[in-house]
């Protein structure tokens, strides 16, 4: 299998080229073009073990109700992979300890990749602006996530802020917790950062650049009310 | 302080480097992330009327935030404004410079906001009845919503309503229609900004309206 990300950052795809046999995963409606020969399977969890309590689990996330397999039948075939968003996408290879993404940021996966659904708690889920639910990635093999703007890492060594709305993924080896901005928190509520999440631990953040809420702020007064 | 604009036209955030004892100051909600142990203070955006003036009457918010580095190493703070598009940096040493309302980011401490009656003129070019007028010493960060032109003018220029981003303050705004009657109403073009004097302007070649517009018609 090998992952191309094209038209970086502003309107990203992702290329999948694969070996005759070779299956990818993909959230639905990812897919926007693909060879002919490309076999298509819809099932509600990971390939060959179908579950409704999945799906709805991924539901909750933001994520869509099925998701699709696409396999090469007797030759190698290609698969592009798009969002709705406009944004950049990144290739994260899994091997070890495994990946916490936000609910909406997942594109595709490799069959080896095992996909889970973690409730964040109420607190987290109540105060942070982000979905309750996060996906859980472990197992090895390639992961595509999207994000609205640019994607940039941070390694964190200690603490650090993240504002809400701007979390793409995270290594499992950190922590977070809901936080304030600073020392004070009415500067944060006063200063519009509110509430963010604070990481603490030894690993990577993939954060986006933009915040799709802001943007949906910023357009939504000019739109018509339906 | 050691800044950069990332993320191309379509996409572009700041990383502010801030050295020990170094200040950054950002519109509220511009921080995307920062070093846990940078500090943050709201305040009010230079007074209680002064802000208050910026935040209804210049599309900007009645607090700011300082980013100040308390420590004793180099910290990061990343920010970004709310729509995609560019960012540019401004140098003053002592001029102003004047913006549309929502444009500003971020500045250095030096730098001054204020707001200033644009004239009914300005309103018909769908840019707001007050500008936003920056002076002082230090830099000032701001950005659109799609890629940013820059125009030398010399005479006379002619921008689309809602397009125009930032200007000089000798430059003068007249409202006018595109064309003849016909050409106007029918070309779609309507009202345009006329621009006189010499100096240089920032054209956004996108618009947020411009996008509403589009959408509006479709959403049943």
């Amino acid at each position: 299998m090998q992952i191309d990300i094209t038209h970086r950052p502003g309107n990203s795809a992702a290329k999948v080229s694969l070996q005759a046999g070779e299956s990818i995963t993909a959230e639905g409606g990812a897919m926007i073009a693909m060879s002919g020969h490309m076999q298509v399977e819809t099932t509600t969890h990971k390939k060959g073990e179908g579950s409704v309590l999945g799906a709805l689990k991924r539901m909750v996330t933001g994520e869509s109700f099925f998701i699709n397999h696409f396999t090469p039948a007797g030759a190698p075939g290609e698969v592009f992979f798009g969002t709705a968003l406009s944004g950049d996408m990144m290739e994260y290879n899994l091997n070890g300890p495994g990946l916490m993404v936000q609910g909406g940021s997942y594109v595709a996966s490799a069959p080896t990749v095992n996909m889970d659904i973690q409730w964040q708690g109420f607190g987290k889920a109540l105060f942070s602006g982000e979905s309750m639910f996060l996906i859980h990635l472990s197992g090895s093999g390639p992961v595509i996530l999207n994000s609205f703007g640019a994607v940039y890492p941070i390694q964190v060594n200690g603490d650090y802020i993240v504002d809400t709305g701007h979390i793409v993924a995270f290594e499992e080896s950190l922590t977070y917790e809901v936080s304030k901005v600073g020392k004070s928190w009415i500067s944060s509520f006063l200063g519009g950062e509110g509430l963010v999440c604070k990481f603490r631990g030894q690993g990577t953040v993939w954060c986006q650049s933009h915040n799709a809420g802001s943007f949906g702020t910023a357009l939504g007064p000019s739109l018509k009310p339906r | 302080m050691q800044t950069t604009i990332e993320g191309g036209s379509a996409f572009a955030y700041i990383n502010v480097d801030l050295d020990p004892g170094e200040t950054i100051i950002a519109e509220a909600d511009a921080m995307s992330s920062m070093a846990a142990d940078l500090d943050m203070d709201a305040k009010l955006n230079g007074g209680f009327f002064n802000g208050l003036a910026k935040a209804f009457l210049g599309g900007e918010s009645l607090f700011v935030n300082h980013f100040t580095n308390n420590t004793n190493a180099a910290r990061r703070v990343t920010l970004v404004q709310g729509t995609p598009g560019n960012t540019r940096a401004v140098q003053l040493n002592g001029q102003e410079y004047c913006l549309q309302p929502g444009a500003y980011i971020a500045s250095t401490p030096g730098v001054t906001l204020g707001v200033k009656w644009a004239g009914f003129k300005s309103w018909f070019a769908r840019e707001g009845l007050f500008k936003l007028s920056v002076s002082g010493t230090g830099t000032v960060w701001y950005g659109a919503y799609g890629g940013l032109l820059e125009k030398e003018v010399n005479g006379e220029y002619i921008v689309d309503t809602s397009h125009l981003v930032a200007y000089e303050p000798q430059m003068k705004l007249n409202i006018q229609l595109a064309g003849g009657l016909f050409s106007s109403l029918f070309g779609g073009e309507g009202f345009v900004t006329r621009l006189e004097g010499k100096g240089k302007i920032i054209v956004q070649t996108r618009s947020l309206s411009g996008l509403a517009d589009w959408i509006n018609p479709r959403l049943w």
